[in-house]
């Protein structure tokens, strides 16, 4: 019986399905501390410039938003960014959740109060 | 001009639409209020119709039958839509449940409330750590989404927009950047590890 022996690099892993900013955060709000996600893979600072980026226009729009959304999770202290390089000018950008940070709790009531007397 | 209705034509049509009443209201198994409205119902709606009765093809009886059955399917196709909608049949908390003599009202504890018997399972406790988390996660939130979530919750679109002097498209991006924030705080959109993979 002959049999086909497929060369290690013809098969390539079926991509994982781009996800968005929205989907990007929902991860966030369930990661627990050190748990990593890789958020997109290129080269963020080309693939988001509307000129130079060599992606297709709702595909650039997409990798806009989702880079957006992860710098203002960093800024909420809810996860590190960082990036690893794969090759030459192509990183692999990772989120990895951080401890949620503990501020005191505001009841919904209270700020709805607040805002009314403001 | 449609020649008027004779006495006796008109004692078929309110015989027929009785009828019709009485057997949509048995299959529907609607309470006994409702057998006057649909009665009601039935009979407009086929004087409605009667200038399309024409004599030569068939006596009134038959012509209010046809008519009649049709617009009781309407009918049931309606109620069973809004049946479908409202997760059963509607309830009301002041009359009594089949075989019992106290209202449903007394009968329901808070835990299992009607909002349960609807298919909402939303408990006391459930909702007590919704709130809990839901005062978690404002107390993180940005200064600026913080007011918005406020304003949002007091008043309409149209009004923030007359109170602050945005523009409609600005308040629609806080609104969107405020979506993202509460998803990252764990409300609203959910992460699926399978259908991401």
């Amino acid at each position: 019986m002959e049999m086909f022996v497929m060369p290690p690099t013809a098969f390539t892993p079926a991509k994982p399905r781009p996800f968005t900013d929205i989907e990007f955060c929902a991860w966030i709000g369930q990661a627990l501390p050190g748990d990593r996600l890789e958020y997109h893979r290129g080269f963020l600072g080309i693939d988001t410039t509307a000129v130079i980026s060599t992606l297709p226009e709702p595909e650039r729009r997409r990798v806009g938003a989702l880079a957006s959304a992860a710098h203002r999770a960093f800024e909420a202290a809810l996860v590190h960014l960082v990036q690893l390089r794969v090759g030459p000018d192509h990183f692999a950008y990772l989120a990895i959740a951080r401890t949620k940070p503990r501020h005191a709790p505001i009841p919904f009531s209270q700020l709805i109060v607040t805002e009314e007397a403001a | 001009m449609h020649p008027p209705i004779s006495p006796a034509d008109l004692a078929t049509l309110i015989t027929e639409a009785a009828l019709a009443a009485r057997r949509l209201h048995r299959k529907m198994v609607l309470p006994a209020a409702d057998l006057d409205d649909l009665r009601q119902d039935l009979l407009v709606d086929l004087i409605c119709r009667l200038p399309g009765f024409d004599a030569r093809r068939g006596s009134i009886g038959a012509f209010a039958n046809i008519v009649l059955h049709n617009q009781s399917s309407r009918i049931a196709i309606r109620h069973h839509r809004q049946w479908r909608a409202q997760c059963g049949r509607m309830l009301s908390l002041d009359a009594p449940i089949a075989g019992g003599t106290e209202p449903l009202g007394c009968l329901l504890v808070e835990a299992d409330g009607l909002a349960a018997w609807l298919g909402q399972d939303l408990s006391v406790a459930e909702d007590a750590d919704l709130r809990h988390d839901l005062a978690r996660a404002l107390g993180d939130l940005p200064e600026d989404a913080r007011t918005l979530c406020a304003a949002l919750g007091t008043c309409a679109i149209a009004e923030i927009l007359g109170r602050t002097g945005t523009s409609r498209s600005a308040l629609y991006r806080h609104i969107a950047l405020l979506r993202l924030d509460l998803a990252m705080r764990g409300f609203g959109a959910r992460w699926d590890g399978l259908r991401a993979a």
